[in-house]
């Protein structure tokens, strides 16, 4: 059935359009009207196919940014046409079904088929150049949009490569731990690609060596921005991290100079010493290391203390702790034990003081990280709600 | 988040329930303008109601009063028991912004 157009006005032609338009009609004096219509409206890229067959040899031949589709046409018809491109060529291109307003189970079936939208047949020319844009906008719109976000993702990916190997593998730790009558089990996962928690594990002296850990306030890209910035500071004084307190006054004073009022980090730093097993730390604001001595005895120890980066000449307090061979200390991020989905569900100190000691004392063949995260999440997660770092410190014999 | 501002007395009051999170920084902006706007001397932020506080949480705690301090202000907060108590006092946020009981 060909259609006249004339009663309507006829669209104004607007810039070209060089959208890949392919018009599917079994009538030939069809095809012509509608590409005449397309013609005077701009559209300059336009594409025939005279049954569903054919429609599929040319979609294939070339992939078109919209599909104007008849559906009663021999061999193949719209419907079938339609169901084979989307479940077979997996392509969301438009399809606009032309469709005569009497049909109405046919309008319902071509939705299901998988049209994008309908345009009547007979084709009235205003009516069809408007929807054409329309979907072809929207295409366009959706398109830039993906390639935004491929782009977007792509670059997390690579900062998330680059923040990753800010920390040590294991046995790069092992290499300053081992010959210090030590060992480390480390674990750290952003909450999303990237992060704001760091830790460290870095030689002082042939005796010494210091345990750092960090969490950057918020989370993201400017957490994860602030703890390249940390890192940077902290890599530069790492020979003067002999005083925990003082190291991390300073810090805090970097900190200061540089991050925007609502930003902070807390932390906790320690120094290990193989000539006397003497612990030195100091605390801004870490979650509460525990401690198991190899004699079953359990200590809480105390790393509060004013968060890093919000005021200069903060002060920070050392305290001093004897280990033991077979003594183990567990250091965390808050992730580990907050829950905001059920925030009373979140653990207190003595419950997962009570979940770390258990860990310690199975000795799982998972290695104590992982262990723990199991008991604290029941398995271990695709993913953390907030960046999660748990380091694990235990005492050789001599 | 939710909040409330009563400006009824002498000090400017916001209650602020629910959780204080990340993902409440730009509402919580509004908080920060009304204790900037205010023409109270003090300004009370009541925590009785907020379930949890995340690091972002304290961050704009830390922003209000850095404000409110810019525009001759003083701000503390009330309020804050349990999980949102510890919160506050483990990385003592109360050295910089006063805590009242």
């Amino acid at each position: 059935m060909v259609a006249q157009p004339a009663h309507t006005p006829a669209p104004s032609p607007v810039d070209s359009d060089n959208a890949r338009i392919l018009v599917v009609d079994d009538l030939r004096s069809s095809r012509m009207l509608i590409g005449s219509v397309l013609k005077s409206a701009g559209f300059s890229n336009i594409d025939y196919a005279g049954d569903g067959i054919e429609a599929l040899e040319r979609f294939e031949a070339h992939e078109p940014d919209i599909i104007l589709l008849d559906i009663v046409m021999p061999r193949m018809d719209g419907f079938e046409v339609s169901d084979a491109i989307r479940n077979r060529f997996k392509s969301d291109v438009p399809i606009l079904v032309q469709s005569g307003v009497q049909e109405a189970e046919q309008r319902v079936r071509a939705f299901d088929m998988g049209a994008t939208d309908l345009v009547s047949k007979p084709i009235n020319a205003g009516e069809l150049i408007s929807r054409l844009r329309l979907h072809i906008e929207r295409r366009r719109l959706i398109a830039r949009l993906q390639r935004y976000q491929k782009r977007m993702e792509e670059e997390l990916h690579s900062a998330e490569g680059m923040q990753m190997s800010l920390m040590k593998e294991g046995p790069e730790v092992d290499a300053i731990t081992q010959p210090r009558q030590a060992r480390m089990e480390t674990f750290y996962r952003p909450s999303y690609k990237l992060g704001g928690d760091l830790w460290d594990v870095f030689e002082i002296d042939e005796h010494r060596f210091g345990v750092l850990m960090v969490d950057l306030s918020g989370h993201g890209v400017s957490a994860a921005i602030n703890a390249f910035r940390l890192h940077m500071l902290a890599e530069r004084s790492e020979a003067d991290a002999t005083d925990p307190g003082q190291w991390l006054a300073r810090l805090s004073d970097e900190l200061y100079e540089i991050l925007p009022i609502e930003h902070f980090a807390t932390a906790f730093y320690g120094v290990f010493d193989t000539r006397d097993l003497s612990l030195t730390f100091a605390g801004a604001g870490a979650p509460t290391p525990v401690l198991r001595r190899a004699n079953g005895n359990v200590e809480h120890l105390d790393a509060s203390g004013l968060i890093m980066g919000c005021r200069s000449n903060g002060h920070y307090e050392n305290q001093r702790l004897i280990l033991q061979p077979g003594d183990r200390l567990c250091l965390y991020s808050d992730a580990l034990y907050e829950n905001f989905d059920t925030p009373d569900g979140a653990l207190s100190v003595e419950e997962l003081s009570a979940l770390i000691v258990a860990t310690m004392e199975a000795d799982a063949e998972d290695g104590f990280t992982i262990d723990l995260i199991k008991r604290v999440f029941g398995s271990v997660p695709e993913s953390f709600p907030d960046d999660l770092t748990i380091l694990m410190l235990e005492v050789l014999p001599a | 988040m939710d909040y409330k501002i009563d400006q009824g007395g002498d000090a400017l009051k916001v209650y602020i329930s629910g959780v204080l999170t990340f993902d409440d920084h730009e509402r919580f902006k509004s908080v920060v303008k009304a204790i900037s706007d205010s023409t109270s001397a003090t300004a009370e932020i009541d925590l009785t109601e907020t379930k949890m506080i995340d690091s972002a949480g304290i961050g704009m705690l830390l922003l209000a009063n850095d404000r409110a301090k810019k525009a001759g202000k003083d701000v503390r907060l009330t309020g804050a028991s349990g999980h949102v108590l510890k919160v506050i006092q483990l990385p003592k946020v109360d050295e910089i912004i006063p805590v009242a009981s």
